[in-house]
């Protein structure tokens, strides 16, 4: 038998060190740590994962039953225009989106974000055939979905495969920022047939800059680090 | 005997509470163990298990949502089946896996353990649970054990009373004193990753610890209370902290010693003894002094009738019921995050000397007992003894072991030979 050497405690035979302050376990005369089995098992459970087949079930009838009924009424009732695409479009955006969240919860971000993508240019799609014309869609909105869906993937990335702290996370969110902000800009003068500038963005451009200036700097000092989460810790 | 249950039961007082705390890294799930003499033969157990569970038709339930306030529906679906144990115990459970049971068996070398959502019972209820499948397992194995204590008889139907809520039974004094709300010190600490339960389990004699708590004229509750609420305040001052907090500890009272119940659910309310640092220097003997005035003066029957009537009023307000579900649950939460989990530094049970049916003693090594994992970052202690072991168990979900340090050297100093065991992996935390 061992006894920790600061607490005073006698040490199961399987402890390496003290549980209580981690002074290693030194004795010649004792019985090695792997010859002696733990009073506890090794293997590590998993929380069981909660299968929301019901729900989805449910949601899929509705969303089903509400985009059916919708087309019912808008060909044998209410004919006037295709008002029920917009409701459709609408149901099958939802959808879509509550895949990763109710149907297959293992799916990849990158993959929820690309049908998140493919489903809103549908949607607007739908959208021309309510107000007679692809102009906008063709000009405006599909470059707009395909820029903010690349962002996002590119953010998803940033999230999730690059070194994490609070000061990084910032830098990530604001230089997103202002790259959707000019992105957006330059999209949107390119379908008012202007010249192509850069003027409001600029300002959120300019903000973003200087934020991600101090972040790069701060990250790139220890030191500064160090001061910073010192002062700024919650 | 064929045993006639109910379509559902109302969920009592306390377990009304816990399925609001519910997260994805956070269940309201306590674990019993029983260590036996001889390695556990899980189809045995299993045989037991499905034999024994249905004497107790509310741990063979499921929980349900109603409009405005949950329930427990008597669950056929097969199971629950007993595993093999796992490293990290009390994980979090959710309602609708593991075939809606709120109730896991594991089995590990010669232990048999109970892991039970609280909802369905407290300690005293899982106890009676854990003892009678284990009962019912040495029987199979040809053991001749008596029923009686903590051990019912699997062939009767369920007593009225072991169903029922005690708290509606008994609270009825003619005020509501206010419950207590101070901000109390907070160990902080770094989270461990999802979802690990750092344990660390004293083991000790029964006899050491009476006779220093003789020393101190302390009971062995109050002496061990006094001890982590000790280790807490070592914890505070060596923190150096610019202001102090009062350290206290969240101490459930078993009410069924001060009221005629045989309820196997919850029927426990909770006390709080501790310090005011700000006040001015404990000393340990201050310490124990007035954690003995503190426990003489508030565990008495009135006193606590008085604590269970002001839990109850808010259940019986007209408007409150009409309320629905999801509003409580809201509420409820608010409140037990922004007060309640801030009225004590950490939390001790002693579950007391275990008795056991003649017959089954000779079978038994010890018990352990964990309260699960700490709502906040903080550690519980749980405390049952068994013949001369005492067992004393931590867990936590921190990494830091500051607290159960302070507390086993005290423990030590006092003369008092500790065994420790732990479930902590080493080479982990940057060494």
């Amino acid at each position: 038998m061992s006894y920790c050497v600061n607490c005073g405690v006698e040490l199961d035979g399987s402890l390496q060190e003290c549980p209580l302050c981690e002074t290693p376990v030194i004795n010649p005369n004792a019985v090695p740590f792997d010859k002696v089995s733990s009073p506890f098992p090794k293997n590590v459970g998993m929380v069981e994962e909660v299968k929301r087949q019901d729900l989805a079930i449910l949601v899929t009838v509705a969303l089903c039953s509400i985009a059916a009924t919708c087309g019912l009424l808008n060909a044998l009732v209410f004919e006037g225009y295709l008002w029920s695409l917009a409701i459709i479009g609408a149901c099958v955006l939802l959808w879509v989106i509550l895949i990763p969240v109710l149907i297959y919860r293992k799916q990849s971000v990158y993959i929820s974000l690309f049908y998140n993508g493919c489903a809103t240019v549908l949607y607007l799609y739908l959208l021309t055939y309510l107000v007679g014309s692809d102009l906008w869609f063709i000009r405006l909105g599909l470059p707009i979905v395909v820029f903010l869906t690349i962002v996002c993937e590119i953010w998803a990335f940033c999230f999730t495969k690059l070194p994490q702290s609070f000061l990084t996370r910032a830098l990530y969110f604001f230089t997103g920022v202002a790259v959707i902000c000019g992105g957006l800009e330059v999209l949107i003068d390119n379908y008012l047939s202007g010249p192509i500038s850069i003027d409001w963005s600029a300002i959120v451009i300019t903000v973003c800059v200087i934020v991600d200036a101090v972040i790069i700097t701060t990250l790139s000092l220890k030191r500064l680090r160090n001061a910073v989460r010192k002062r700024l810790h919650f | 005997m064929q045993i006639e249950h109910k379509d559902w039961y109302k969920l009592d007082l306390s377990a009304i509470v816990y399925p609001t705390l519910q997260r994805r890294d956070f269940s309201s799930v306590y674990r019993l163990s029983v260590l036996l003499k001889e390695e556990i033969q899980p189809d045995i157990l299993q045989k037991a298990v499905d034999m024994a569970l249905p004497r107790f038709p509310t741990y063979k339930a499921a929980i349900r949502t109603g409009v405005f306030w949950r329930y427990l529906e008597p669950n056929n679906r097969p199971g629950p089946f007993v595993q093999k144990d796992v490293k990290n115990q009390c994980q979090p459970m959710h309602f609708k896996g593991n075939n809606r049971y709120l109730i896991r068996f594991y089995y590990y070398r010669n232990r048999i353990a109970l892991e039970a959502h609280h909802s369905l019972g407290d300690g005293t209820g899982g106890m009676c649970v854990l003892l009678t499948v284990t009962a019912t397992y040495l029987r199979l194995l040809g053991a001749e054990i008596e029923n009686g204590g903590f051990v019912l008889d699997i062939n009767e139907a369920p007593a009225p009373g072991e169903l029922e809520d005690a708290y509606m039974k008994y609270a009825n004094s003619k005020v509501c004193p206010p419950r207590p709300q101070e901000k109390t010190y907070r160990v902080r600490g770094t989270k461990e990753p999802f979802y690990t339960m750092n344990i660390i389990n004293g083991v000790m004699s029964v006899a050491e610890v009476m006779a220093v708590a003789k020393k101190y004229n302390a009971t062995i509750t109050e002496y061990l209370n006094a001890v982590l609420i000790y280790a807490l305040h070592e914890k505070q001052l060596a923190d150096k902290r610019l202001s102090l907090r009062p350290v206290k500890i969240a101490m459930p009272v078993n009410l069924r010693r001060f009221f005629p119940s045989i309820t196997l659910r919850n029927f426990i309310t909770m006390i709080y003894p501790g310090i005011d640092p700000r006040l001015g220097d404990y000393t340990f003997e201050d310490i124990v002094v007035q954690v003995h005035n503190f426990m003489q003066y508030h565990i008495n029957k009135n006193l606590l009738r008085g604590d269970i009537t002001t839990n109850a009023a808010t259940q019986r307000n007209a408007f409150i019921r009409v309320v629905p579900l999801f509003v409580k649950d809201y509420v409820v939460r608010m409140f037990y995050t922004k007060v309640q989990d801030k009225n004590s530094s950490a939390g001790l049970t002693n579950m007391g000397a275990m008795k056991v049916p003649k017959g089954m003693e000779e079978y038994i090594e010890r018990f352990d007992i964990y309260m699960g994992q700490p709502f906040s970052t903080r550690t519980n202690c749980a405390i049952i003894s068994f013949g001369d072991i005492m067992t004393i168990n931590f867990g936590s979900g921190i990494v830091e072991a500051d607290v159960e340090r302070n507390f086993f050297r005290k423990l030590v100093k006092d003369g008092i030979h500790v065994k420790i065991e732990s479930n902590r992996t080493y080479s982990q935390e940057g060494k």
